[in-house]
């Protein structure tokens, strides 16, 4: 396999980091090499925060993405999007939350958008919004195929509560229903 | 060869685990960002070994707590940021005047003060080969991978107790924080590769904590067991009481330079990348990085070498003292030698001294943001 590059966008808060963390585990537990680094601002809650995910057979040193080189990116707070898209490849996939990010005509020439309410999904059909990271981590992995779903979905069960292992196994079905549809 | 675990983990987190491994048993300081994990994780681990984890009320009384601990015969830890050394400062020169043991982490952010709190930077290069004013000598050492936080964490602790001073491991932000496997040694060979501080084990009146081999650190026994001695940051006698005995005076401070600098084959620690290939040949690329900017280095070197430019890589792990013979020997057999750091020269003057070249080119970036690895690619097309 190639090196897969995800990066994950919202604001400082909003739990984008665990995303990241489940990505690189499953794919260490499946013998390869996963990294995850956070970029923040001082700003405690609200700043622009970037996470960058590299999954590779062969041992990665360098641990971010390097700019023009990302596959997909998803975003959950227009700030974000704004700061961060020019690291996606021309032509990459960059999925937003369309209640939040609001990418121009130009963007929209130059990436393939997808539009999912990735928090609406969290909030109203998983009943709970903390649930948005497992819906973003589904969206991702159906659409980069970047790791075996069912050694994802354990990793993810292995770092969640056991209390929330029903609502996050249903983030991650209506994840992977709603990134289908758009494919 | 010894048999290695596997974690998934962020080198902040491995540098608290080391700790407890270690056998560290007391943690003082004070959150700053980006070193907070460290707190948190050995907060939580320390009271399930028997040991203690406090929040000072700021840095100082943090350093200040731990040499207390130190002091008393304990393996301490303290951890922070750029700025919190500077305020630890004044206390670390005790610790060294004194021949406390302490291990000290630093993960690197954007300075001068407050600087950039979330971002990565090695700025703190100078400051830890000198915090506080005096004649001593710095042991740093400096962690380049995941699994270095780690290995030099524990390998910190013995070096503190050998040498009865303080030992700064320095990761900075990029590594401090970065999420992934990490290949560490196991539990059993951690313990067992543990030499405690010396002990003085004869009669409490013949004890003379201070009264050394020239080379050598004073032998603090721990508190409470009956050897009564005197801490001072005052030049000191035998037992620790002030003097200005000329000769005493001047063999103290001569003793605080001899214990570390005529034992720098203990210290020594490299890391030498794709060099065993160099012969010397016009073209050849050296690159010395330290730290997370070694990352980026080998990847860009993996790039090079597939453009057929033969480069390598020169990590220091063990910062202070610098490694002299080795720079000395890749920098005389290398022509085209590159530096790069995440600050402006702070090492690469070393390496000058020591190389005795003028004509190193270096690659300095200081915006809090990361050196990726085209970066050097190109650097190294343009120069050479």
């Amino acid at each position: 396999m190639a090196r897969t590059l995800m990066r994950f966008t919202g604001v400082g808060g909003q739990g984008v980091l665990l995303a990241g963390e489940i990505f690189a585990a499953a794919k260490i537990k499946l013998g390869g090499y996963g990294l995850k680094t956070a970029t923040y601002t001082s700003q405690v809650r609200g700043g622009p925060t970037v996470v960058d995910i590299t999954l590779d057979d062969e041992e990665i040193f360098y641990p971010y993405a390097n700019d023009g080189e990302i596959d997909f990116m998803l975003s959950v707070a227009h700030v974000s999007f704004n700061s961060f898209k020019d690291g996606v490849s021309k032509g990459g996939t960059i999925v937003v939350d369309p209640n939040l990010v609001h990418p121009s005509d130009e963007d929209r020439k130059t990436w393939n958008i997808i539009e999912i309410p990735i928090i609406t999904i969290a909030k109203e059909e998983v009943g709970n919004v903390i649930t948005q990271s497992v819906v973003a981590l589904a969206i991702a992995n159906t659409m980069e195929n970047a790791i075996d779903k069912q050694v994802l979905i354990d990793t993810m069960l292995s770092k969640v509560p056991k209390k929330v292992h029903e609502a996050n196994l249903k983030a991650y079905a209506l994840g992977e229903k709603y990134a289908r549809e758009k494919m | 060869m010894a048999e290695l675990r596997e974690i998934i983990s962020t080198g902040n987190e491995l540098a608290a685990i080391a700790s407890v491994d270690a056998g560290c048993r007391f943690f003082a300081g004070y959150p700053i960002t980006p070193s907070s994990e460290v707190m948190h994780v050995i907060s939580d681990l320390l009271p399930s070994v028997g040991g203690a984890s406090i929040q000072m009320e700021d840095e100082i009384a943090g350093v200040a707590a731990a040499i207390g601990a130190g002091m008393s015969g304990v393996r301490t830890l303290t951890a922070t940021s750029g700025p919190g050394i500077s305020l630890k400062a004044e206390n670390l020169g005790l610790a060294q005047m004194c021949e406390v043991p302490l291990v000290v982490v630093n993960v690197m952010r954007g300075g001068p003060s407050t600087g950039l709190p979330t971002r990565v930077s090695q700025g703190d290069i100078r400051q830890a080969k000198n915090p506080s004013h005096g004649d001593y000598r710095s042991i740093t050492l400096c962690a380049g991978s995941l699994a270095e936080c780690y290995t030099e964490t524990v390998r910190a602790f013995n070096l503190a107790d050998r040498f009865m001073q303080p030992v700064f491991v320095l990761l900075d932000e990029t590594i401090g924080h970065m999420h992934g496997k990490a290949m560490i040694p196991t539990i059993e060979d951690v313990k067992a590769s543990i030499v405690p501080r010396k002990k003085f084990e004869g009669a409490p009146e013949d004890y003379r904590p201070y009264e050394v081999e020239l080379d050598q650190p004073a032998v603090l026994n721990p508190m409470f067991e009956g050897y009564r001695y005197h801490f001072t940051g005052l030049h000191h006698d035998a037992m620790g009481f002030p003097t200005e005995e000329i000769e005493t005076c001047r063999k103290l401070i001569q003793r605080l330079e001899d214990k570390v600098m005529l034992h720098t084959d203990e210290l020594e620690s490299n890391e030498e990348y794709m060099l065993d290939d160099m012969t010397g040949e016009e073209g050849e690329v050296l690159i010395i990085a330290y730290g997370s900017v070694a990352l980026s280095a080998k990847e860009s070197i993996r790039h090079l070498r597939k453009a057929g430019i033969k480069a390598g890589l020169f990590r220091p792990i063990t910062i202070w003292p610098s490694p002299e013979k080795s720079i000395r020997h890749y920098t005389d057999m290398i022509k085209n030698v590159l530096c790069v750091e995440l600050n402006i020269r702070q090492y690469t003057e070393e390496i000058e001294r020591v190389s005795g070249r003028l004509d190193l080119e270096g690659l300095y970036k200081v915006n809090g943001r990361p050196i990726s690895p085209y970066e050097i690619v190109n650097k190294v097309k343009e120069v050479f």
